[in-house]
């Protein structure tokens, strides 16, 4: 079942069949009510989350304001763990049930390096992902 | 198994507007619940070309005034 869940997440288009078994072992199920925050601006961050059901708010707390709600099949989270840097924007639940798949950042590394070519695939994918991302905030600001 | 993964831009509002995977291609008229806003789509197109089974689209929706 999650195997299928993730099957439809660009994140892991293009892995095997045996990838996707690996991934879904590192994968913990959250879920979370409307209004709790997921993570918080500022914090350190070292996971990373799957959408696989409502929405999460991306919000930036200065100035106080929402760019973006990512539902389902999405990831967040994603900068801190490729960059290592603090969280670089709130993220917050808005709809009941919002659930997610967690995967941390200490496992995701160990997957990748174990695994060079699964890694290759997510990465570029990781890469796909931010580009599509920055397309919709310059399609947001036209 | 297609996906379709979907950037919705809000006009007439400042929703911020939202990015969803889907089953289903977006059209023209359709309404859709971003958060627990609903909108009306009045604008598709692709983004960019398809890979593999993903599609890549653009959705510029309105907030839904039922007549």
């Amino acid at each position: 079942m999650l195997k299928e869940i993730l099957r439809g997440v660009e994140l892991f288009d293009g892995l095997t069949e045996d990838d996707l078994e690996q991934v879904a072992s590192l994968c913990q199920e959250r879920e979370i009510e409307p209004g709790e925050l997921l993570v918080k601006e500022g914090d350190r961050g070292d996971e990373l989350f799957i959408i696989t059901s409502g929405f999460v708010e991306v919000l930036l707390e200065t100035p106080r304001r929402v760019v973006v709600n990512l539902g389902r099949g999405q990831i967040t989270g994603e900068m801190a763990l490729v960059d290592g840097g603090p969280r670089s924007a709130t993220l917050r639940a808005i709809s009941e049930p919002t659930i997610v798949q967690v995967i941390h950042r200490s496992d995701f590394d160990n997957l990748c390096d174990n695994n060079t070519r699964l890694g290759y695939i997510v990465f570029r994918n990781l890469a796909a992902d931010l580009s599509f991302k920055l397309r919709h905030r310059n399609l947001s600001e036209r | 198994m297609a996906v379709y993964k979907i950037s919705y831009v809000v006009i007439g509002s400042d929703h911020p507007g939202g990015i969803v995977n889907s089953s289903v291609r977006p059209q023209i008229g359709d309404q859709v619940k971003i958060g627990e806003q609903l909108f009306e789509t009045i604008e598709v197109f692709e983004l960019m070309p398809p890979r593999k089974d993903f599609h890549y689209i653009h959705v510029t929706c309105q907030p839904y005034n039922p007549k």
